[in-house]
């Protein structure tokens, strides 16, 4: 595996100054977890190899703590994201078919990515927005009182597929 | 440091405070069954085997992470730690896929003995039967997941006394596994030593060498404890 990162590329700068500024301190790891993550948009090995040699962490130490946390992703989130709500809430009104009719129509189960990096889907407890359930995030906008049936219509037309 | 006094099953124990329950307990032979506990490395109070009841509290105590204190009042064999102690042993085997019939480890896990101990004679909660790895990669061993019972012995002993921290706990829930590297096969990581000790700490039939089979592994957990005594009386020199 090819575990360094392009000195040339900007984002390698940018993660570079950020563990600069934290003083390579082993306590800062999540902080800069954040950044990378806010900079690739997911977290590849290269870089968590790299932010583990600055920082003198295990590997093992920084995949262990990437992979505890449901925000940090280590793969590529897709170009449109659909995050379905498995709250209490959601889960009582019918998460679950979503979920269900999604994986029919785009054979994507929660964390998976489509081939073509077009289509992210994931699954988070509880959004806060109750009163709406079932309750889907589709890039970051909130869809409330989802019928799955007609919900895989609405994906397909945000995705520019229809 | 000043003697204090505790109560143990009923019997009256001098000893010090720097102690945990569980050390008193070892040192005057009152059996607590433990599986996260390994004498050398630190606790982490993890499979809540070594359960105790202590006068005014309500909620039972892990004996290895709880420091005596004096004047306190335990029990270690109470029906109610008997069945929790059992309850626990239980879902270690419903957890993950344990046939100690095939297993290298049969006749000298501490799971299995620990299933007699607690006399299990049957599980009484669905088995999950998951999707295990067989890391056969490492040249010389063997990590069965499928045998894992979490307790992080090998992560310690990796850290703790190798110094090598290959190993780590991946994810959370049912998905927790054990991980070396960036979840990479062993046999490619570049932190392992190849030294051996995670085999001798882990309590199952996890970690392996190859080439032995059914029945066959000889474990040596007590290692662990010496090679830090040893160490000590070298650093006196
Ligand atoms: S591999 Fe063995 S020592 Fe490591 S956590 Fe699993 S059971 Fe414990
Ligand atoms: S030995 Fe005390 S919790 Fe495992």
């Amino acid at each position: 595996m090819n575990n360094t990162l392009s000195t040339t590329d900007p984002r390698t700068k940018l993660i570079s100054s950020k563990l600069k500024k934290e003083a390579y301190k082993a306590d800062a790891l999540i902080e800069v977890l954040h950044t990378a993550q806010n900079i690739y948009g997911y977290l590849p090995i290269p870089v968590l190899a790299y932010i583990s040699k600055s920082l003198h962490l295990p590997p093992s130490r920084v995949y262990a703590t990437v992979s505890f946390y449901h925000f940090f992703s280590l793969k590529p989130k897709g170009e449109h994201t659909c995050l379905v709500c498995t709250g209490t809430a959601c889960y009582v009104k019918g998460a679950q078919q979503i979920l269900e009719k999604i994986e029919q129509v785009f054979h994507l189960k929660p964390g998976e990515t489509s081939k073509d990096n077009k289509l992210g889907i994931q699954v988070a407890r509880c959004v806060g927005a109750c009163g709406l359930a079932p309750v889907v995030v589709l890039d970051d906008e909130v869809q409330g009182n989802i019928v799955s049936e007609e919900f895989t219509q609405t994906m397909k037309e945000k995705m520019g597929l229809l | 440091m000043n003697t204090i006094h505790v109560n143990i099953n009923n019997i009256e124990i001098p000893t010090t405070a720097d102690k945990t329950i569980l050390d008193v307990c070892r040192e005057h032979k009152i059996d607590i069954p433990t599986m996260c506990h390994l004498k050398g490395l630190s606790d982490v109070g993890a499979c809540r085997l070594c359960i105790v009841e202590i006068e005014g509290m309500n909620k039972l105590q892990s004996a290895c992470t709880t420091k005596v204190a004096d004047h306190m009042i335990i029990q270690t064999n109470t029906d109610r730690i008997k069945k929790y102690r059992r309850i626990t042993t239980e879902l270690f085997f419903a957890e993950r896929n344990h046939v100690c019939s095939v297993c290298v480890a049969n006749g000298k896990c501490e799971l299995q003995n620990l299933g007699y101990q607690v006399e299990m004679d049957h599980v009484r909660y669905p088995f999950l039967f998951p999707q295990c790895e067989v890391d056969t990669s490492h040249p010389w061993y063997v990590m069965d997941h499928n045998r894992c019972i979490m307790c992080t012995r090998c992560v310690r002993v990796c850290q703790e006394v190798e110094g090598a921290h290959n190993w780590d706990v991946m994810n959370r829930g049912h998905a927790v596994r054990i991980i070396s590297d960036f979840n990479t096969p062993w046999g490619e990581s570049t932190t392992c030593t190849s030294c051996g000790k995670c085999l001798h700490a882990c309590p199952t039939g996890a970690i392996w060498p190859k080439a032995i089979v059914q029945g066959q592994l000889e474990k040596k957990p007590e290692i662990i404890e010496e090679l830090i005594e040893k160490r000590k009386m070298h650093d006196g020199f």
